[in-house]
């Protein structure tokens, strides 16, 4: 790292336009809501401007809290299983010949430029008692269940039982794994390509085992994109809306349901303003404490 | 990573069977028919929604992917006063839920009395998508070896040479990775794309969640299949030309 | 309360009950009137296949035709200001939402003649008396969806609200004005209530009743029925009617206790660029052929009289279209609750949470 004043043109050609950008079409447009944050709701959600904690005091209640740490608990394991898919999937295309890294990298994204309501409801058809899977598992299990007759063991399969893979936590799950993939899996591929082969060959040259070669050299490596990729993934499963709604029971609405609402149903755009501006207190807290934590470590510069 | 291409591939195949069948609801299979493909094939709405799209998706995905390049490479380049508080700033689109933001940006362009339309749906989209390509170059651009600059200056190349060749090429797979991500977070974008819409701008996302409350044909399906084949298809010719012209310098 | 201007904003200010509204209305762009365009706002597929098309060839005027998927986003766009649309399709409550807001035009009725089109039993809703600011178009029902060989007859909201019968095979909508509504309903209080203590009882019911619930679906209960995913459904009678085709053994019923029923109507936002050809639109679309040609397509009930002529027997004898008169003296079109609004949404937070 430079300090800025030893090539100050170079550091404004590269920051000016971008930052003027955001300043202006995204962090002026948020100051409006920022003011929002404190007004009163009029009767048909009209904003009446004021200075007001009220909304603030609503958002820390209990019940919204508690919908706050039911989204953590959901993103953090969808983001702990998208890893597990995820990270393989970076490392094989990483290591894939130059000329098939660009077509794998499309095809895992080819999927997500179909509609996300089109797909959410692809995987309804597939997750349902009577979809897909549940078919193929039927057909799976009557075709052992004939073998064992074969062989003269009737019914120790039993009869078939449906999963029941649909309106609950776990159909959330697997939605959100499935729609913040790439969100995971592009960063990490990004920090990965880099890495030279042949360190990963000295490393099993010089008789490390490939567990001990992934974990000693690989993951430390490529440690930027993963936590780049997690915290994506992580923020934006915190942040939905659609897949808890579609693919969810009776008990997975999560706080970007509960803010959309503010925005539409409720008519409450002061309320919706203080529930968004505490969850990103609430990340700025966390990435503070993980930012201090990390150069406590490094110790004083 | 098979495995992973079947979780990924599996509801697409779904998708892509519904497409002929012929039912209006995508439940049970009453048949094979082509009639959603004539349908979709017919539909200029459709046509229009995609074009719209189309066109917010690429232009969007070009402008952030250069900005957000600029904005991940500085962030990693150079120390500058209240670099922390700048960093937090510039990833809030990530952070903030989407229908705060839509509401932001619908109540900023009033107040800047600039009509509602493809143009503010565009310049909305660069917004959110700068942080997400400077997140991906930054990744990249970490463990970045300075002495190759370095060796570059000593050869005597300028500070744009040495940006351009020996930089550059590094940052690439990073930008690729980045604005693959940009363009599929326009083309699947509703909720702000709907805030900040106007007359003549409907897109692709907001035709179908305005479809469902009436109905969801296979239509849709069609339509998604069509783009699935054409952006594979297109892949497969750029791969041969790319293995011949591999060939002919091979052989050259 | 401490308020202060809006930094932002030029604009005029709307005096409400004592204190500063925040009015972004939108000051208009200067579009000439002679201008040969039209931009409706609608849903997707919610007028006839040649009703545009017939339109621009009695009056030469051109149509965009652009779609919102959510009332509620099309009216939190509005409340930033009308993006430049001249015709709406709103429902019963936010019709009225948006009189109190002041964003409708008031419909001048001498240029709407087709207007006497219109049943009479339409003329006077509760959301806007004497319709003064809605041509009425098509309306509909929510009601119960279920399949006939698992649940019998069903004649009460009972069945989802207060019985483990079908416990695991039933489903509510997502919407927490029309399922709130129909409990209170059910309770023998009104649908629109402001009562606090009707609207915890309400509360209290459904979190009860979701125990044996799969889920608040968004308009797929529909789906689920067909599928087998669920035997009973609440659902709009229009979404239920599309798998009726499909499959026999389900059916559509308004229960006893009543319904809450929609009546969507035809609306000019202030601030419309095109006046006078919105004022044409209207007419058009309440022209007994056209309006049938709606109504033969989208297969709700008309508002229409004169267009009953032209709609299909099928549909005008099909009681889940037009339900028997008695059903819509029992039901109830939603209101705006102004100020009781955050209590529905403190009550359907709950109920999620449970």
């Amino acid at each position: 790292m430079e300090s800025w004043r030893k090539n100050k043109l170079a550091f404004s050609v590269l920051v000016l336009p971008p930052t003027a950008w955001l300043v202006i079409f995204f962090t002026v447009p948020l100051l409006i809501m920022w003011v929002y944050s404190f007004a009163e709701r009029g009767p048909q959600g009209q904003i009446y401007l004021a200075v007001n904690f009220a909304n603030y005091a609503r958002a820390i209640e209990w019940i919204h809290l508690g919908i706050i740490w039911k989204s953590v608990w959901v993103a953090a394991i969808s983001t702990a299983i998208t890893f597990a898919v995820g990270f393989p999937l970076a490392m094989g295309i990483a290591f894939a010949p130059t000329r098939w890294k660009n077509l794998l990298l499309l095809l895992v994204i080819l999927p997500f430029w179909t509609n996300l309501l089109i797909r959410t409801y692809a995987w309804i058809a597939v997750l349902r008692t009577r979809g897909f899977l549940n078919f193929g598992l039927e057909w799976l299990h009557d075709e052992f269940s004939a073998f064992f007759a074969l062989i003269g063991l009737p019914d120790v399969m039993g009869e078939f039982q449906a999963l029941e893979l649909l309106y609950n936590q776990k159909a959330v799950v697997i939605g959100l794994v499935y729609v913040y993939l790439p969100f995971l899996v592009l960063p990490i591929y990004a920090t990965l390509e880099k890495l030279n082969k042949s360190y990963l060959e000295a490393s099993l040259d010089l008789g490390a085992g490939h567990w001990r070669t992934l974990f000693s050299v690989t993951m430390p490596l490529a440690m930027p994109g993963v936590v780049s990729g997690c915290l994506l993934a992580f923020i934006l499963s915190m942040g939905t809306f659609l897949t808890p709604a579609l693919l969810g029971g009776t008990d997975s609405e999560m706080i970007g349901n509960l803010i959309a609402r503010q925005f539409s149903s409720s008519r409450d755009w002061p309320f919706g303003s203080a529930l968004s501006f505490l969850l990103l207190y609430l990340t700025f807290i966390i990435l503070w404490v993980r930012a201090s934590m990390a150069s406590r470590k490094r110790g004083p510069i | 990573m098979g495995g992973t291409f079947f979780f990924l591939y599996f509801p697409i195949v779904s998708l892509i069977a519904f497409s002929f069948n012929d039912s209006k609801r995508n439940i049970t299979w009453q048949g094979f028919t082509l009639r959603y493909y004539e349908k979709a094939f017919e539909n200029s709405q459709l046509h229009d929604a995609f074009l719209n799209s189309l066109t917010v998706a690429g232009v969007s995905t070009t402008v952030s992917t250069i900005f957000g390049t600029m904005l991940g490479l500085s962030l990693y380049r150079f120390r500058f006063p209240a670099q922390g508080p700048f960093e937090g700033m510039v990833h809030l689109p990530i952070v903030i839920p989407e229908i705060c933001m839509a509401v932001a940006m619908v109540a900023f362009f009033f107040t800047v009395e600039m009509p509602l339309g493809l143009t503010t749906i565009t310049v909305s989209h660069i917004a959110f998508s700068i942080p997400f390509v400077a997140v991906v170059i930054r990744a990249r651009m970490a463990g970045f070896e300075q002495s190759l600059e370095e060796a570059s200056y000593d050869l005597g190349a300028n500070q744009w040479q040495t940006f351009w060749n020996v930089t550059f090429p590094y940052m690439k797979p990073g930008m690729v990775a980045g604005a693959l991500l940009a363009f599929t977070l326009s083309l699947d974008d509703f909720v702000i794309t709907f805030f900040t819409s106007g007359p003549g701008s409907t897109t692709f996302p907001i035709k179908i969640y305005s479809m469902v409350r009436f109905s969801v044909t296979p239509e849709v399906n069609a339509a998604s299949t069509v783009l699935i084949v054409l952006t594979l298809a297109l892949t497969a010719v750029a791969l041969v030309i790319q293995s011949r012209s591999q060939r002919k310098i091979d052989h050259g | 309360m401490n308020n202060f201007s809006f930094p932002f904003t030029r604009r005029r200010f709307l005096q409400g009950s004592g204190a500063a509204a925040v009015a972004l209305t939108f000051s208009g762009r200067g579009v000439s009137a002679q201008e040969k365009k039209l931009n409706v706002y609608n849903w997707d597929t919610y007028i006839g296949e040649t009703t545009l098309s017939s339109f621009t060839d009695n009056t030469g005027v051109q149509v965009q035709y652009d779609l919102y998927a959510n009332l509620e986003e099309m009216f939190a766009k509005f409340q930033a200001g009308n993006p430049g649309y001249d015709v709406i399709f709103p429902s019963d409550y936010m019709i009225e939402t948006m009189i109190n807001a002041d964003m409708l035009v008031e419909l001048d009725r001498s240029k709407i003649p087709n207007f006497k089109n219109i049943d009479p039993n339409f003329l006077n809703p509760s959301f806007d008396p004497g319709c003064k600011y809605n041509v009425p178009y098509m309306w509909g029902s929510c009601g119960i969806g279920y399949r006939k060989s698992k649940v019998g007859e069903v004649d009460s909201w009972k069945i989802l609200l207060d019985d483990d019968k079908h416990s695991g095979r039933m489903a509510l909508l997502a919407d927490q004005r029309f399922v709130i509504g129909v409990t209170l309903l059910y309770l023998g209080y009104s649908a629109n209530t402001t009562n606090p203590d009707e609207i915890d009882a309400a509360r209290d019911l459904l979190i009860k009743a979701k125990k044996h619930l799969k889920g608040f679906v968004p308009d797929s209960g529909q789906d689920m029925l067909i599928s087998g995913d669920v035997d009973v459904v609440m659902e709009w009678n229009g979404d239920v009617l599309k798998v009726m085709e499909e499959d026999d053994d389900l059916t559509y019923t308004i229960p006893k206790e009543g319904t809450v029923i929609w009546v969507d109507g035809l609306c000019i936002p202030k601030g419309a660029p095109n006046m006078e050809n919105a004022y044409k639109f209207l007419n058009h679309l309440a022209d007994a052929q056209v309006n049938a040609e709606v109504a033969n397509t989208v297969h709700y009930a008309t508002t229409n009289k004169a267009a009953r002529e032209h709609v299909a027997k099928a549909d005008l004898d099909n009681p889940a279209i037009y339900a028997p008169d008695d059903v819509l003296k029992r039901s109830q079109a939603l209101a705006d609750v102004g100020d009781a609004l955050p209590l529905y949404d403190a009550a359907w937070t709950e109920i999620q949470a449970a």
